[in-house]
């Protein structure tokens, strides 16, 4: 369990890292909008390992990035904790059949919708921008553009299942 | 305990977010940052309002006892409200008085009224000012709404003045527009009147009735009263009554003006009526 963990936590620190500075290779900058890999991954361990170790990562992952971005310490972790613990209620451990591939699909978007949702709507409080447009411009997009992301590693992960099944 | 212990497993998933939530909340809400300050006022106003709902019930147990507080505090109120209006109406007293003084040319004293009687027809006031005061006999007392009387008794520290409606005072006065002279009285059953006014004379109701400069006790020019009512007495004379100048129910501080009469002027008039 603790080798999991230690596991998770390395492709954490290592999708953190890559978070940081490599993603605006691949970020809308005319949008500003960019994919959320380490959401990807909190999601991608309450699916896997359920609630508890979706919150534990959620919340490491996300203080992690607090501490690098060093503006608003605790609303990533916030953020993400509900996100991995979101993802918890579709473990593939307990709803195996349920987990196709579109269905998966609308996990990843329904657990980042609600991560970003708490985060931008947070962040952006105070500002001149109206709730709608926070949720349209920013929360959507980056949730939409994560989702999509997420579709190429889910695509990866059920193709390289069947391989191994094979 | 061990259902307990049961229940903690049950229910670990939500305790352990619980934890992760609250430890984020405060790190969130230990930053000081525009979105935190927007939170918190949203917060504060958030809980100000349900506040402000829950306080709209009436709370039975408490308005007896805040409906006590707020009685004493009405009475308590109450007393400094009429504390304060004594105040105001002292100082606007003191302060006519205190005109009068600067206008009087032959000085005065100041004294207060320490007993008074207004009901018998030899009235008279007791001023807390006496010889050691330098009043004297016959001193004329006034106000600043015109003439109180004069000195008739004096103590080291206490004096004693007849006031108008006293029927041993007459008062040599004319009517201020038409100079008409007579002799001011009170006549013993609650009147001021204007004696010794021939029935032609110019005299109407409102006219201002003034001591005069005949008075070897009074200097001239202090007002006595207006003319209430005028009519006649009989075939020679005028009945005029008169409306007094000063408030004697209200009268508190008076002064004493340092005049005395003219020694030589009197001895004069005394020796020619002896004649």
């Amino acid at each position: 369990m603790i080798v999991s963990y230690l596991k998770y936590i390395a492709v954490i620190i290592l999708l953190v890292a890559v978070q940081k500075t490599l993603i605006w290779l691949i970020a809308l900058s005319n949008y500003n909008i960019a994919p959320d890999l380490v959401i990807l991954m909190v999601i991608y361990v309450g699916i896997a390992r359920g609630h508890i170790e979706g919150s534990i990562i959620g919340f490491l992952s996300g203080l992690m990035i607090d501490m690098l971005s060093g503006s608003f310490l605790g609303l990533s972790a916030l953020s993400y904790t509900l996100a991995g613990f979101i993802a918890g209620y579709f473990c593939i451990r307990e709803r195996e059949e349920f987990l196709k591939k579109y269905f998966l699909i609308g996990i990843v978007f329904l657990c980042a919708l609600i991560g970003n949702s708490i985060y931008f709507l947070i962040f952006y409080q105070g500002s001149p921008i109206s709730v709608f447009n926070i949720f349209l411009i920013y929360v959507l997009s980056t949730t939409t553009y994560t989702t999509i992301v997420g579709s190429l590693f889910i695509l990866f992960i059920k193709d390289s299942k069947k391989t191994a099944y094979s | 305990m061990k259902t307990i212990g049961l229940l903690i497993l049950r229910i670990k998933e939500y305790l352990i977010l619980t934890v992760f939530v609250v430890i984020s909340l405060v790190l969130i809400f230990n930053n000081d940052n525009t979105q935190i300050r927007f939170l918190r006022a949203f917060a504060i106003g958030f809980v100000g309002t349900l506040q402000s709902g829950v306080s709209a019930v009436p709370n039975v147990f408490e308005l007896q006892s805040e409906n006590k507080y707020l009685r004493e505090k009405n009475i308590e109120l109450a007393n400094e409200v009429a504390s304060l209006k004594e105040a105001k109406l002292e100082n606007i007293r003191l302060s006519k008085l205190l005109t009068l003084k600067e206008a009087n040319v032959l000085g005065v004293i100041s004294a207060s009224i320490v007993n008074k009687s207004l009901v018998q027809t030899r009235n008279t006031i007791t001023i807390n000012a006496g010889e050691n005061d330098s009043i004297k006999v016959n001193m004329p007392v006034v106000t600043d709404d015109g003439l109180v009387g004069k000195i008739v008794g004096v103590s080291k520290n206490y004096s004693i003045a007849q006031i108008l409606y006293n029927k041993d005072l007459r008062i040599s006065a004319k009517v201020q527009r038409s100079r008409v002279d007579g002799i001011f009285t009170y006549d013993g059953v609650g009147n001021l009147v204007l004696t010794n006014v021939p029935k032609a004379a110019d005299v109407n109701p409102g006219d201002l009735i003034i001591t005069s400069e005949y008075s070897n006790l009074f200097p001239g020019g202090i007002p006595l009263g207006t003319v209430l009512e005028t009519g006649n007495l009989d075939n020679l004379f005028k009945k005029i009554t008169v409306k007094p100048a000063v408030n004697f129910n209200i009268l508190e501080e008076i002064f004493v003006v340092k005049s005395q009469p003219n020694k030589e002027k009197s001895d004069l008039e005394k020796l020619f009526m002896n004649k």
